[in-house]
C-alpha cells in the first residue's frame, strides 16, 4: 500500500496496544450493529417469504379460463390450527401447487410433515380419520409457512360436496371454492398485518443501531483528532486529513462488518427458533441473501465513513480547536423545536395511516429524540454543574456541558430503548382471557337440513363415544349446529377421552332447549359446555363430525379468536425481542464509549490519581455523568414512546405493559451502571501508570 | 530547618533494569531541591518513590518522622492530597473545568464546600498573575498561564511538600523561566518545600540545591559544602550559581523577581501562606 491509504494502514497498526484496543472496540460495535441489522433487514425478509409461501392458498378468481378450484378452511388440533386445502382439477393441464410435485388426484391426501407425524402420534380418532384417502406425498418446504406447519392438500373431484358448498364461507374460517387460473393468489391480510409489525419492529431495531454504529464510528474519530490535528497543524490539507481518518475508520468498520456476517451466521439456528405467527422458521427465511449481505458490508462501513467525516468536520474546520480544546459551541436549541414539531404531527401522520408511513413517522421520531439528546443532555450538565457539591457532581455536570454528544452516545442506547418500550409497552395489550368454552363446537349448516344435520351428529358423536349435547338454533338460511363435549356426571363414571359406551342416558334439562333444540347424549350437568374437558376429547369429537356439512368445520369460539390470541401473543414475542436487541445495542454502547471515554482522558486520569484524587471520586463521576442523564433521557424518552403510541394503542395501558416498562427501566439502569462498572477495571490500569505521557 | 522528607537506602528496579539502586535524599523545611539526570537515570523514579506515588523496592521514605512506603495505597493517596502538591508538564488540568474550579478540586476533595474552595482559590490568581482568568477552560489559557494555575493548585491545600516533574518541559525558555520563578517562590512563601525533576540547568538554578542522579546513584559533589551541584549540562557557571548561596539569594530575594520580569509578580504574601 502506499500513499494515504498506506499511511492510514500505519497509522491503523501503529497506534500501540491501546490504539488497537480503540479500534478493536470499534470493530466489536460495529460487528454487533451488522449482526442486529442484518436480523432486522431479514426479519423483513422472512416475514415477505411466508407471505409469498402462504398466498396461494388465498386464491384468487380466474378472470379467464380457470384450471382448478381450491377451497380452504381451517380446522384445529390440540389448540393448532390444520389449514386444509381442498383442490380440483378442472382438466388435464393443472398445475401442481407449491410444495407438491403433481396436482393431487381426487382422494389423495398430502399432510405437511409436522401434520403427518401428528397424526401418527395421535389416535386416527382424533386426527387422521379427518383425512381419509390415499396418501399422496407429503408436502414440502415451499408450500408451507413455517416448518412446524400443520397442512392438508386433498385432491378432490370438480363435483365434490365439499367444492360445491356455499360461496358465503366465513372468512375467519376458511376460503369458499374459487376457480383459478394458477397458484399465485394473493397475499393474506394476516401476512400483510404480520409484515406491517415486522417493519415496526425493524425500525425500532434499526435506528438505536444505526445510532450506535455511528456513534462507533466517531469514537475511532475521537482517539484520534488529536492526532489528526497534529497533522493538520504540520499542513496536511483537509481532504488528506479526511481521507485518512475516513480509509481508518473504514477499514475497521469493515473488519467488523465481516465479523458481524460471522455471528450472525451463527447465530442463526438460534433465531430460527423463535416462534411467531404459530411456527418456528426455515433456514432458507433468515438467510438474507448474498446480494443483500453484500449491501450490508458495503453500506456499514460507507456508513461509518460518512459518520467520521461528520464528526472530523471539526478537526478539519477548526484544528486549533481540537488540538486546544475550547469550549465547543451550544448546541441549538432549533433541535427541540424539530422533535417538537414532528410530535405534532404525529396523531396526524399516524392515524389510519398505512404501516409504511407509520413505520416512517416512528423512525423519524426516533431520529428526533436522538437529535434533541444531546441538546437536553447539555442543559442537564449546566444545571448539575451549578448545583454540585461534591467533587463527583462537579466533574460529571462540567463534562456533561463539556461534550453533550459523547454522554448522550453512552446513554441513547437505553433512552432509545425507553422510547422502544414506552412505545409498545401501550400497544401491547394483556392477553385477552377469554372465557368462550373450548368444549363448545359450532358448525353452520342450512336451515332445512339442521335438524337431520344435528341427528347425524348425535349419531356419529354416540359411535366415537363423545358424550355430548347437540343443539341446532338460529334464524335465517343457516342455522348453527352446538355441540357440547363435557364429562357425564359424577355419577356417570365415564372416562373422558376413553371409548365409553355412547349411550349414555340423556341428562339434558328439557326445559333449556328452545324450539328447534333436541339434545343427545350426556351433557355437562348445569353447565353445558363450561366444564374443563379433555382436549382429546373434543379432537375425537371433531373428528367425528368431519364432513357433516361439506366445506365446513366445526369451530369453538376459541377457535374463531385463535388469530387475536396469536397476534397479541406474537406483539409480545416482538416486544421482548426489540427490547433484548436494543438493550444489547444499550449495554454495548454505554460499555464502549465509557471505555473510549477513559482510554481518551487516560492521561488526566492518571495524573489526578497521583496527586492523590481517590478512584472512588473518578468512579463516581464517571457514574453520575451516565445516570443522571439516564434518569432525564430515559424517563423523557418513555414519555414521548408512549405519546407516538397513543393514536395506535389497542387497550389502555394494562399490567402487562406496565410491567415490560418496569422491566425495561431496570435491566436499562443495571445494563448501563454494570457496562460502567466493567471499565473500573481499564480505569484502574491507565491511572496505575506512575510516569503517564501524551501519545 | 528541620528535615521533612527523607529517603534512605531507596531501591527501584523495573525487571533487569536497575532505576535506583540505594539513593538517599533529605529534603529540609522551605528547601527547593533540584534533582537533575539524564533521561533513564532515574531521577523520576525517585521523585514518585519520595512521593509516595511508587513503593521503593527497598529503603525507606519519612514525612516529618512517619514511615510513608509501607503504607496501604489509600493511605498514600490520602497523604498525597493533603501533604503534597504536584506540578507536571502538562495535562493535570482538567479540561473541562474553568481555571478557579481547577485549583478548587483539591479543598472539595478534602471536604471544603464548594463556594469556600473557589473563594479560597480565585484569592491565588492574582498573585500569580492570572487575574480575569478564573472563568477560562484550560484550552483557552497559553501554557504558561495553565502552569501557574497548576502551580495554585499545587499550594492551594498548603501542603508540606511540592513536587514538580519538568514543570517548565513543555514551555518557551522565558515563560519556562517565569514559572519556574512563581514555582519556586510561591512555594517558598508559603513554607512548602519544592521537589523539582529536571535536566534544564536554567531551571535548577532557582533551587537552593541540586542533585544530580546518574544510574539510579546520587552522584557526590565534594566541596560543595555538603550540597550536590549541578555538573555538565550547565558547566561550572551554573554550579556556582545554582549550588552556592549567591544562587540562593538571587534565586529566591527581590534581585531575582525584579530580574526575571515576566507577566506576574511573585505572590509575596500568598492566600494560603497568610492563611
Amino acid at each position: 500500500m502506499s500513499g494515504l491509504p498506506g499511511l492510514s494502514w500505519r497509522l491503523l497498526r501503529g497506534g500501540g496496544r491501546r490504539g488497537l484496543l480503540g479500534a478493536g472496540l470499534t470493530a466489536v460495535a460495529v460487528a454487533v450493529s451488522t449482526a442486529l441489522l442484518l436480523f432486522a433487514v431479514v426479519a423483513n425478509l422472512g416475514f415477505q417469504g411466508r407471505a409469498d409461501r402462504e398466498a396461494w392458498r388465498n386464491p384468487v378468481a380466474a378472470t379467464g379460463g380457470a384450471v382448478a378450484i381450491e377451497a380452504v378452511r381451517k380446522d384445529y388440533v390440540r389448540d393448532r390450527q390444520i389449514t386444509v386445502v381442498d383442490l380440483a382439477a378442472l382438466g388435464p393441464g393443472a398445475p401442481p401447487p407449491p410444495g407438491l410435485d403433481r396436482f393431487p388426484a381426487p382422494g389423495e391426501v398430502w399432510l405437511s410433515p409436522a401434520l403427518a407425524e401428528l397424526a401418527g402420534e395421535l389416535p386416527a380418532d382424533q386426527l387422521a380419520a379427518r383425512f381419509p384417502g390415499r396418501r399422496g406425498g407429503t408436502v414440502g418446504d415451499e408450500g408451507l409457512v413455517h416448518p412446524g406447519e400443520l397442512l392438508a392438500v386433498r385432491g378432490q373431484a370438480a363435483e365434490s360436496p365439499v367444492l360445491r358448498a356455499d360461496a358465503s364461507a366465513d372468512p375467519r374460517t376458511g376460503v369458499a371454492p374459487t376457480r383459478i387460473a394458477d397458484f399465485r393468489g394473493k397475499a393474506t391480510n394476516d401476512a400483510e398485518g404480520y409484515r406491517a409489525l415486522g417493519l415496526i419492529a425493524s425500525v425500532l431495531m434499526v435506528v438505536p443501531l444505526l445510532v450506535f454504529g455511528g456513534a462507533a464510528a466517531r469514537l475511532t474519530v475521537a482517539r484520534r483528532d488529536q492526532r489528526l490535528a497534529a497533522l493538520r497543524l504540520v499542513g496536511a490539507s483537509p481532504g488528506q486529513v479526511v481521507a485518512m481518518t475516513v480509509a481508518e475508520a473504514v477499514i475497521t468498520a469493515f473488519g467488523g462488518a465481516l465479523l458481524g456476517a460471522v455471528l450472525y451466521g451463527l447465530l442463526t439456528p438460534l433465531l430460527m427458533r423463535i416462534e411467531i405467527a404459530g411456527g418456528s422458521w426455515f433456514l432458507a427465511d433468515l438467510w438474507p441473501g448474498v446480494l443483500p449481505v453484500l449491501a450490508v458490508l458495503v453500506a456499514v462501513p460507507l456508513l461509518v465513513g460518512v459518520s467520521a467525516v461528520v464528526g472530523l468536520r471539526r478537526v478539519v474546520v477548526s484544528p486549533l480547536g481540537v488540538a486546544k480544546r475550547e469550549t465547543p459551541p451550544a448546541l441549538r436549541f432549533v433541535r427541540v423545536v424539530v422533535l417538537l414539531a414532528v410530535l405534532a404531527a404525529v396523531p396526524a401522520l399516524v392515524a389510519g395511516s398505512g404501516a409504511g408511513v407509520i413505520a416512517l413517522v416512528i423512525g423519524l421520531a426516533f431520529l428526533c429524540v436522538n437529535l434533541v439528546g444531546p441538546w437536553v443532555v447539555g442543559m442537564i450538565g449546566r444545571i448539575t454543574a451549578g448545583v454540585a457539591r461534591t467533587p463527583a457532581r462537579l466533574l460529571a455536570g462540567r463534562r456533561l456541558v463539556d461534550d453533550p454528544r459523547a454522554a448522550w452516545r453512552t446513554v441513547s442506547g437505553v433512552a432509545m430503548t425507553g422510547f422502544v418500550a414506552g412505545f409498545i409497552g401501550f400497544l401491547t395489550p394483556g392477553s385477552l382471557t377469554t372465557d368462550s368454552p373450548r368444549a363448545e363446537l359450532r358448525l353452520s349448516a342450512p336451515a332445512a337440513q339442521a335438524a337431520s344435520l344435528a341427528a347425524e351428529a348425535r349419531e356419529r358423536l354416540s359411535a366415537a363415544g363423545v358424550l355430548a349435547t347437540v343443539k341446532a338454533g338460529g334464524d335465517g338460511d343457516r342455522k348453527l349446529i352446538t355441540v357440547s363435549v363435557g364429562r357425564p356426571g359424577p355419577a356417570g363414571g365415564s372416562v373422558p377421552g376413553n371409548r365409553a359406551p355412547a349411550k349414555a342416558p340423556a341428562s339434558g334439562v328439557p326445559g333449556q332447549a328452545s324450539p328447534g333444540q333436541t339434545s343427545s347424549g350426556a351433557a355437562p350437568p348445569g353447565q353445558p359446555g363450561g366444564a374443563p374437558v379433555d382436549a382429546a376429547l373434543v379432537d375425537r369429537a371433531r373428528t367425528a363430525l368431519e364432513g357433516l356439512v361439506p366445506g365446513r368445520v366445526a369451530t369453538s369460539l376459541a377457535d374463531e379468536e385463535r388469530f387475536t390470541h396469536q397476534i397479541l401473543d406474537d406483539i409480545g414475542t416482538g416486544t421482548v425481542i426489540v427490547l433484548t436487541v436494543s438493550f444489547l445495542v444499550a449495554v454495548a454502547s454505554a460499555g464502549i464509549t465509557a471505555a473510549s471515554s477513559i482510554l481518551d482522558r487516560r492521561q488526566t486520569y492518571a495524573l489526578l490519581r497521583l496527586a492523590g484524587t481517590p478512584l472512588e471520586v473518578l468512579d463516581r463521576a464517571r457514574r453520575a455523568e451516565t445516570l443522571i442523564p439516564l434518569t432525564v433521557m430515559g424517563g423523557g424518552a418513555i414519555a414521548v414512546g408512549v405519546f407516538c403510541a397513543l393514536p395506535l394503542a389497542v387497550a389502555a395501558m394494562n399490567v402487562t405493559g406496565a410491567i415490560t416498562l418496569l422491566v425495561c427501566v431496570v435491566l436499562g439502569f443495571a445494563g448501563v451502571v454494570g457496562a460502567g462498572a466493567a471499565t473500573a477495571p481499564l480505569l484502574r490500569s491507565v491511572t496505575a501508570d506512575p510516569a503517564p505521557r501524551p501519545d | 530547618m528541620s528535615v521533612v522528607l527523607e529517603g534512605f537506602g531507596l531501591a527501584k528496579r523495573f525487571g533487569p533494569t536497575v532505576a535506583l539502586d540505594g539513593v538517599g535524599l533529605a529534603v529540609h523545611g522551605g528547601e527547593a531541591v533540584a534533582i537533575m539526570g539524564p533521561s533513564g537515570s532515574g531521577k523520576s523514579t525517585l521523585l514518585h518513590c519520595l512521593a509516595g506515588i511508587m513503593r521503593p523496592d527497598a529503603g525507606e521514605v519519612r514525612l516529618l518522622g512517619r514511615r510513608i512506603d509501607t503504607m496501604g495505597e489509600r493511605e498514600r493517596s490520602a497523604l498525597r492530597r493533603t501533604r503534597f502538591g504536584f506540578v507536571f508538564q502538562f495535562g493535570q488540568l482538567l479540561p473541562e473545568l474553568p481555571a478557579d474550579e481547577n485549583v478548587a478540586l483539591p479543598l472539595m476533595l478534602g471536604g471544603v464546600s464548594r463556594a469556600d474552595a473557589v473563594r479560597q482559590s480565585r484569592e491565588w490568581f492574582a498573585p500569580l498573575g492570572l487575574a480575569g482568568m478564573e472563568g477560562r477552560r484550560p484550552g483557552e489559557l497559553s501554557g504558561g498561564q495553565a502552569q501557574r494555575v497548576a502551580i495554585a493548585r499545587a499550594l492551594v491545600t498548603r501542603p508540606a511538600v511540592v513536587f514538580a516533574d519538568e514543570p517548565t518541559g513543555a514551555l518557551d525558555q522565558a515563560t519556562g523561566h517565569d514559572t519556574m520563578r512563581l514555582l519556586a517562590d510561591a512555594t517558598r512563601h508559603n513554607g512548602a518545600s519544592l521537589v523539582v525533576v529536571t535536566h534544564d540547568p536554567e531551571v535548577a538554578r532557582w533551587c537552593d540545591r541540586v542533585v544530580e542522579v546518574r544510574d539510579g546513584r546520587i552522584l557526590p559533589r565534594p566541596g560543595m559544602g555538603g550540597r550536590e551541584a549541578v555538573t555538565g549540562e550547565g558547566g561550572p557557571g551554573a554550579v556556582t550559581r545554582a549550588g552556592g548561596p549567591e544562587a540562593v539569594t538571587r534565586a529566591g530575594g527581590p534581585e531575582a523577581a525584579g530580574r526575571s520580569g515576566g507577566s506576574a509578580t511573585v505572590p509575596r504574601a500568598v492566600p494560603g501562606a497568610a492563611g
